[in-house]
């Protein structure tokens, strides 16, 4: 799965580009911490590349959002589609993330 | 003091709690108040007891002097029937024998018969026990012992001989006996009920003690520490809070309020402090609420070490969080105003709130620069620690300050620009009117730089709006193949001035998609001017269109000066040019790509590049050719679904 990433401003926007399923989430999860430690959380989730997520791809987003809780942050999320939204609100875990409608709302709230 | 386990006022409720013992226990050991309570409920239960023995006592001889009383009367009544009968009686027994039954029934008596001095009964109530249906004609005299029986009663048991004397046949005995005692507990029910009363008396008794104990236990404590503290009046010297005169009890009590209040506030501070500088996640409520700060807090004790720290903290730090406790700020953030700001403030010389914004990277080898906001602030002497320490990341507001900056000196520069052209054109135009030549000239140069501040203003605009989410796109269907003849147009006529060749390599047959037209428009039309601005005449740019699934990919391929790596994202900022010197000379304000990546990711699509410095640019601009969903472009700043603009955000 190709992961790219932008920066805009001190935030980076990490965009994965495909489903977070099986080995694409270790992957997903791996680049995530890579970018974490390195910006201090300064990080968005573009998941407008998500079509859908498995288990493991939503235990990946837990963690992530579960370490950003270590500091008082959850994990933003932006661009995401109906899909992923709906999983969330299923699992009850929507409370566990910061959902913005795009790129520049999520970057926005870092100000 | 007398206790030797209390050394001191302050630890004197210890032993007092233990005397308490096991709580579970029934039988606990009773205060004096309970004691004397229960002293008290034990006699009265004995006086009850001794009362109710006299009263049984008392009744036990009334009921049997009545008995007797009666079983005397009834012997000499019935002694004269039976005399009667038995002399005017033509000897038969049958009618003796059924007075006796008679008066034995009404009368209940046990013995009821008439024996002769022989000793023989001649008559009994009871009929098995007479032998001949006749009676003898004559009767010996009664012996003596018989004659002396009389009247007593042993046992409870009343019995009587009365002799009688027969007219004609001599002397016989008549004996009658009964039980005349009246024994309260012979009576069923009396058992049952004195059983009862007994049992619900003692179960009261041991409830009664039970709640007695409990909630008098506590007014023995008192009473025990007031006796204790009474003994020892120079413990403490604290005047007295209540208006009880010199008692001693009072000032024993206002010594225990006061030590009682001294042990709570030593029990709070010293939890808030084992919460505070020990343990990593705090289990108190105001901790956790610190750890749920996303602004690093640190408190650092008087010598400087740091008690505790949230996780934010150690975020921002870069250390883990088990390893902050007990390390000191210049281990952290080695910063001279920073460190004596928290020298100042530990030792107590001062209080007052410094900040401090350091610059540091994070933690790895290519880790971004980040801001840090580092606010140190007294606390006061009674609170855990002697400095607060408050670290913020202000990293993108700093960005967006030098962007801002950046902007609006960019901006001032590129409207500057045209404006002193038009300036000076006007002026050489009211200067040399005359000249038909000049004046076409100059027109013609205010004309290209008025619409060039138009376009900077419209883009300076729009790119704002798009920012800002305001920005509302016209949807509607776009015709691709309409739309690249178009461009071909627009661009024709200067490509062939620098003989440039531009190619349009198009499928077949585009297909139709939903968009703000113009927008698009614009965002291709700046893509491809910025290929054919930056590459050198003679050159080549050729626009490649695909459809790849639901995705139209349109290529502008270039062969001109390039751009380097470290620049390929930059220019997509506003404002942002490259700093390539062979640029110089070209103009652009910077916003073009700014503005044609944001439309492109309004319509669901966004615009990369890839570069090679001398060899040319591929800047590759993708767009969902599948119809969007309804409401994904409405308004600005939405492409996902639901309302635009509007954030989500967690509870």
């Amino acid at each position: 799965m190709e992961i790219s990433e932008q920066r805009q401003g001190a935030v980076t926007i990490v965009k994965p580009g495909g489903p977070l399923c099986h080995a694409e989430a270790e992957q997903f999860s791996g680049h995530i911490d890579e970018v974490m430690a390195r910006s201090l959380g300064r990080f968005v989730l573009d998941a407008s590349g998500i079509p859908y997520v498995d288990s493991s791809g939503l235990g990946a987003l837990l963690r992530i959002t579960n370490d950003l809780g270590e500091s008082g942050r959850s994990l933003r999320v932006c661009s995401a589609n109906e899909t992923l939204r709906e999983v969330m609100d299923l699992t009850g875990l929507a409370d566990r993330f910061e959902f913005y409608e795009d790129v520049n709302a999520a970057v926005r709230s870092f100000l | 003091m007398q206790n030797s386990a209390s050394p001191s006022a302050t630890t004197a409720p210890t032993p007092m709690v233990a005397t308490g013992g096991p709580r579970k226990r029934f039988f606990r050991k009773p205060g004096p108040i309970v004691g004397a309570a229960a002293t008290f409920a034990a006699v009265l239960l004995m006086v009850v007891a001794v009362c109710l023995v006299w009263a049984s006592a008392t009744h036990q001889d009334v009921v049997t002097g009545f008995n007797e009383d009666r079983l005397r009367v009834v012997s000499r009544l019935l002694a004269s029937d039976i005399g009667a009968v038995l002399a005017q009686g033509e000897g038969e027994v049958g009618t003796v024998n059924a007075s006796l039954r008679e008066a034995a029934l009404r009368h209940q008596l046990t013995i009821c018969r008439v024996v002769n001095g022989a000793g023989e009964c001649i008559a009994d109530a009871s009929v098995y026990a007479v032998g001949g249906a006749q009676l003898p004609d004559e009767w010996p005299p009664i012996p003596e012992p018989l004659r002396a029986v009389g009247e007593r009663t042993e046992y409870g048991f009343f019995r009587s001989a009365t002799v009688l004397h027969v007219a004609g046949r001599g002397e016989a005995l008549l004996e009658i006996g009964g039980g005349v005692s009246a024994s309260l507990f012979e009576t069923d029910h009396l058992q049952t009920g004195l059983i009862l009363i007994g049992g619900v008396a003692a179960c009261g008794f041991l409830a009664a003690w039970r709640m007695l104990n409990h909630r008098f236990r506590s007014f023995s404590f008192v009473r025990a520490l007031i006796e204790r503290a009474a003994s020892e009046p120079a413990a403490r010297a604290e005047s007295l809070v209540l208006g009880v005169g010199d008692a001693a009890t009072g000032r024993a009590w206002n010594d225990l309020m006061s030590a009682r209040d001294a042990l709570r506030e030593r029990a709070v501070l010293r939890e808030t402090i084992e919460g505070l500088g020990t343990s990593g996640r705090g289990e108190g409520g105001g901790n956790s609420a610190v750890d749920a700060l996303w602004i690093g807090v640190l408190l650092l004790g008087p010598d400087g070490k740091i008690r505790y720290a949230n996780g934010a903290a150690a975020v921002m730090l870069g250390v883990r969080r088990d390893q902050l406790t007990g390390t000191t700020i210049a281990d952290l953030l080695p910063d001279a105003a920073l460190l004596n700001a928290v020298k100042d403030v530990s030792s107590g010389q001062s209080r007052q709130r410094t900040s401090v914004e350091l610059e540091r990277g994070g933690a790895g080898p290519d880790a971004e620069r980040s801001v840090l906001r580092v606010t140190v602030k007294g606390l006061r002497k009674e609170d855990a620690a002697a400095a607060l320490v408050m670290i913020e990341d202000v990293t993108q507001q700093r960005v967006a300050d030098e962007s801002r900056n950046a902007f609006v000196a960019q901006a001032t520069h590129e409207l500057r620009t045209p404006l002193t052209n038009m300036r000076l054109y006007i002026d050489t135009l009211v200067e040399e009117a005359g000249d038909p030549a000049v004046r076409s000239k100059c027109l013609n140069v205010i004309s290209g730089e008025s619409r060039r501040l138009e376009r900077i203003v419209g883009d300076m605009l729009s790119v704002s709006e798009i920012e800002a989410g305001s920005l509302r796109l016209a949807e509607d269907d776009v015709r691709l193949d309409a739309l690249f003849a178009d461009l071909d147009a627009d661009f024709r006529a200067q490509t062939e001035d620098r003989e440039m060749i531009l190619t349009f390599d198009l499928p077949p047959k585009l297909p139709v998609i939903r968009g703000d037209r113009d927008k698009l428009m614009l965002s291709l039309h700046n893509v491809v001017g910025n290929a054919v601005k930056y590459t050198p005449p003679g050159g080549a740019v050729r626009v490649v269109v695909r459809e790849e699934g639901s995705l139209i990919s349109v290529d502008v391929v270039d062969n001109g000066i390039g751009i380097r790596p470290d620049e390929c994202e930059r220019i997509f900022e506003r404002f942002y040019r490259a700093k390539d010197k062979r640029i110089g000379s070209i103009t652009g304000s910077g916003l073009g790509l700014a503005l044609a990546r944001q439309i492109a990711r309004l319509h669901g699509g966004d615009i990369i590049v890839r570069s090679e410095i001398d060899k040319g640019s591929t800047f590759t601009l993708t767009l969902p050719s599948a119809p969007v969903a309804a409401g994904a472009i409405g308004t600005g700043g939405g492409i996902g679904t639901g309302k635009a603009g509007e954030q989500r955000r967690a509870a």
